[in-house]
């Protein structure tokens, strides 16, 4: 076998008792490209902040091979490139300057090392361009770069955090041409992805990371498509809590051909009573969905019904008065005001019926609304409607941003990530009140990563795929597998087809 | 009810309160027969009453989440507007009155669409346009004071009802309205809601485009009243008065947002520290400190007052000097992407 660079072995991680990473061993050699596979919560995220040196270990060991030290260098879907400068200037941050930085920078030369750099790779931009200016591939390449130009002697190996998210049709495959290119200079690549694909057609060595256990690992030739969708989508143990599904009604949200940003054109349409999932990997659109129904974000194209009734784009106050209501994953920044007030927090979106007729705000009777909210809800502290919405555990927050918006009895409820940063505790109350919602005759649609939420909780799922609907699953098809499956599954996809612009930084 | 009352008027809630007590019985104690004269009360009154008015114009926009800097160029545009009205013009007062609150909300109207429309950062904004509008001063003034105003508008800024200045009772009037419609009006939720989080404010429904733009011209014509009130005062108008305004108004609203609110700027609080700051200052030249002292004292009321409230939210004195002597480890990412020797 060729020269171990990296040798983990028999790595555990446990948080309180959960054990994310169990006895996971494997190895990078020079030159090889290891996928790393599995669905969210496998424990790959862990595993890379263990190598990283963020977490400790709680048993096993990391080891460079024998061919003495081994630096590692990551490249995190953030990037971590500065918008506003150039290529070279980019490039420069990363190097230790003599003089504490004060000598004068050597421009020529500067710029004869990166075009250099940059030529191995077969771009075609410039070192002075501005990075906020690139494409996405073109930025994962700088970032790339930026890792390889600190490279004194030949012991790296690279690891490469879902590089191709946010990347779609021939920017995937530049990338790819970038990785093989570092594996070729006799570097290790560890990269991590959702999309089978680019693992197939990269990896030398692929490994499926499954409920923080190592339940395949095989070398090119050996491993298939089917058998990865196999290993990632396993047989989950969970189960659906069967509900008694709703009569078929009416469609009382329709959108149709919905664009903007990273939605290319979304139809679909959910029914009064149901609880509609709407899932698929970053980047898919799943993630904008509920906000471009709503006029969170701006879009370009597309229609959206409620109730049969066309309502204006890009503006949340025509949907609010259309009774439509959104919670957005961003619970703290988005959805809520973070110094006001529980009660202030509550009444915001409709102040109307607390008005006194001369214009004031009836602070008894607010006072009064918040209470009965917070404790139908169940908000703890309970009673405290005068403490800051910041104040709060994530749980109770949600709550809080719940009540304000069930408080309109809202025709459509959208919401995404609806128990993110929540605790188990809270989240069964979370659930339960959205199928209160939806028997209540709303329309809920819930935008997850979290599959085994989807499973537990949705009468209908749809899956999103480069910024459209991809398939959708009803009834008793919903599992937590055959939801993953349908995610990851892009064997059947044809990219070419696809024509999204490159996202660009706003 | 007591209680309440209490909690209200505790250290923690107003400060600023027991500090104007302790300002009060040190000068009663070290220079009674100056500091203690009715004079000189009534004088205090009556002359911060306009600071007050144009803090209270500051309040609205600040709430807003609008950095206003043009504030005391706009006070200074509507005095020497007034005075141009009244005296080269001939204008009646009640008609040059009108003209310069109408002209004052317009300015605020074209500021916010500035910000608004061209978005540009509303700090930015507004020290341009603060610029220009100094530049239309000393176009107008030609950068000399404009003297001989009509007797009734020199009567209106100088005659006294039970001993109260009517630009003392016209601030009143101002700080209880502004106050009513910020913290018991729904406008007033949203106003906040949206100097809080204009992305959060515009998903609750509220429409953000309106309440800067109100904010901003009601703040227009708040400075309308505040400069056509100086120059009844003073009985002439005068070109270099405007920027005067600017700090001494910021020092009140961001020291009175530290009062009653826990960081909200507020009306009560904005106006209850420009009478502390004021009162202050004059035991100060009663005593007589050199010049210098006072403008010392301004900074550091701010400073101090800014500095322990903010402490106060983020833990304590202690905490707060921990956190200067050992930065705290920087985010995950940042510690994640330096390169580092495996096998450690």
């Amino acid at each position: 076998m060729q020269d171990i660079l990296l040798d983990v072995r028999r790595v555990s991680k446990s948080f309180g008792g959960n054990k994310v990473l169990d006895n996971v061993s494997f190895s990078v050699g020079r030159g090889e490209i290891v996928a790393l596979l599995g669905h969210n919560g496998s424990g790959k995220s862990t595993l890379v902040k263990i190598l990283a040196g963020a977490y400790s270990l709680d048993a096993g060991e990391i080891k460079h091979g024998a061919v003495g030290d081994v630096e590692l260098h990551f490249i995190h879907q953030t990037l971590g490139l500065v918008a506003s400068l150039t290529v070279a200037e980019n490039l420069d941050l990363g190097l230790s300057h003599p003089w504490c930085g004060l000598m004068p920078v050597r421009r020529a030369q500067e710029r004869r090392r990166i075009q250099a750099m940059l030529t191995k790779f077969g771009v075609t931009f410039s070192p002075d361009a501005i990075v906020a200016g690139l494409t996405a591939a073109d930025r994962t390449i700088v970032a790339i770069v930026r890792a390889l130009a600190g490279w004194k002697h030949g012991n790296h190996v690279l690891v490469l955090d879902e590089p191709t998210a946010t990347l779609h049709g021939e920017e995937i495959d530049r990338l790819k041409g970038a990785v093989r290119t570092v594996a070729a200079q006799g570097a290790g690549v560890i990269y991590i992805t959702h999309r089978l694909g680019e693992a197939e057609e990269l990896a030398d060595r692929a490994i499926v990371l499954k409920n923080g256990v190592k339940i395949l690992e095989e070398a090119r030739g050996a491993f298939t498509h089917d058998s990865l969708v196999r290993a990632i989508a396993g047989a989950n143990a969970q189960t659906r809590s069967r509900r008694a599904s709703p009569p078929r009604r009416s469609a009382l949200l329709e959108v149709r051909g919905l664009a903007g940003a990273s939605l290319r054109s979304a139809t679909f349409h959910a029914r009064e009573g149901e609880i509609l999932g709407v899932s698929g990997l970053v980047g898919s659109g799943m993630e904008r969905l509920n906000g471009a129904v709503f006029g969170a974000f701006p879009t370009s194209g597309g229609v959206v019904l409620v109730g049969g009734a066309p309502i204006a784009l890009g503006s949340p106050r025509s949907a609010i008065r259309a009774g439509v209501a959104y919670v957005p994953a961003d619970r703290r920044a988005r959805a809520s005001i973070g110094h006001f007030s529980a009660r202030e927090n509550l009444t915001l979106a409709r102040m109307r019926d607390i008005r006194r007729p001369w214009g004031a705000i009836d602070r008894a009777l607010e006072r009064q609304e918040a209470l009965a909210w917070m404790d139908r809800l169940r908000v703890t502290p309970g009673g405290q409607i005068e403490q800051a919405f910041d104040l709060f555990s994530g749980g109770n927050q949600q709550k809080i941003v719940l009540a304000k918006w069930l408080r309109m009895q809202p025709r459509v409820f959208l919401i995404d990530e609806p128990t993110q940063g929540v605790d188990a505790g809270a989240q069964t109350e979370i659930y339960e009140l959205l199928v209160k919602a939806a028997r209540a005759g709303a329309a809920v649609v819930v935008a997850s990563s979290d599959t085994k939420e989807l499973a537990h909780i949705c009468d209908r799922a749809l899956v999103m795929r480069d910024g459209a609907v991809s398939a959708e699953l009803s009834g008793a098809d919903i599992s937590e597998s055959a939801l993953i499956s349908a995610i990851i599954d892009d064997f059947s996809d044809a990219r070419a087809d696809c024509r999204v612009k490159p996202l660009r930084y706003v | 009810m007591a209680l309440n009352v209490l909690r209200y008027l505790s250290f923690r809630n107003a400060s600023a309160l027991w500090v104007m007590v302790a300002i009060v019985l040190y000068f009663s104690y070290s220079i009674p027969e100056t500091f203690l004269a009715a004079r000189t009360w009534k004088s205090l009154l009556d002359a911060q009453a306009i600071v007050a008015i144009t803090a209270i114009a500051l309040v609205v926009p600040l709430s807003a989440g609008v950095f206003n800097l043009a504030i005391g160029a706009q006070v200074g545009v509507a005095s020497i507007m007034i005075g141009w009205l009244l005296v080269p013009a001939g204008l009646p007062i009640l008609v040059s009155v009108l003209v310069t609150l109408v002209a004052s909300a317009a300015i605020g109207f074209l500021i916010s669409v500035l910000i608004v429309g061209f978005r540009i950062d509303s700090f930015i904004a507004t020290l341009g346009a603060s610029s220009l509008l100094l530049a239309f001063v000393t176009f107008i003034s030609g950068g000399r004071q404009i003297l001989k105003m009509p007797r009734a508008l020199v009567d209106f800024g100088t005659d006294r009802i039970f001993g109260l200045t009517y630009p003392f009772l016209v601030m009143l009037a101002i700080a209880i309205a502004v106050w009513y419609v910020l913290e018991r009006t729904p406008l007033g939720r949203r106003i906040y809601a949206t100097g809080g989080s204009l992305e959060a404010a515009r998903l609750s429904g509220i429409h953000v485009v309106a309440i800067v733009v109100g904010a901003m011209t009601a703040s227009g014509l708040l400075t309308g009243i505040a400069g056509a009130l100086m120059t009844a005062r003073l009985g002439n108008a005068d070109p270099t008065i405007g920027p005067a305004f600017m700090l001494p108004a910021f020092t009140a609203a961001f020291l009175g947002s530290t009062q009653f609110h826990h960081g909200r700027f507020n009306v009560p609080g904005t106006v209850l520290s420009v009478y502390v700051l004021a009162a202050g200052v004059k035991g100060l030249q009663l005593s007589g400190v050199p010049t210098w002292v006072t403008d010392g004292f301004d900074g550091a009321a701010l400073l101090i007052a800014v500095g322990l409230a903010s402490a106060a939210r983020s833990g304590s004195a202690k905490s707060l000097w921990r956190r200067f002597l050992r930065p705290r480890r920087t985010t995950l990412q940042i510690e994640a992407e330096r390169p580092r020797p495996v096998g450690t």
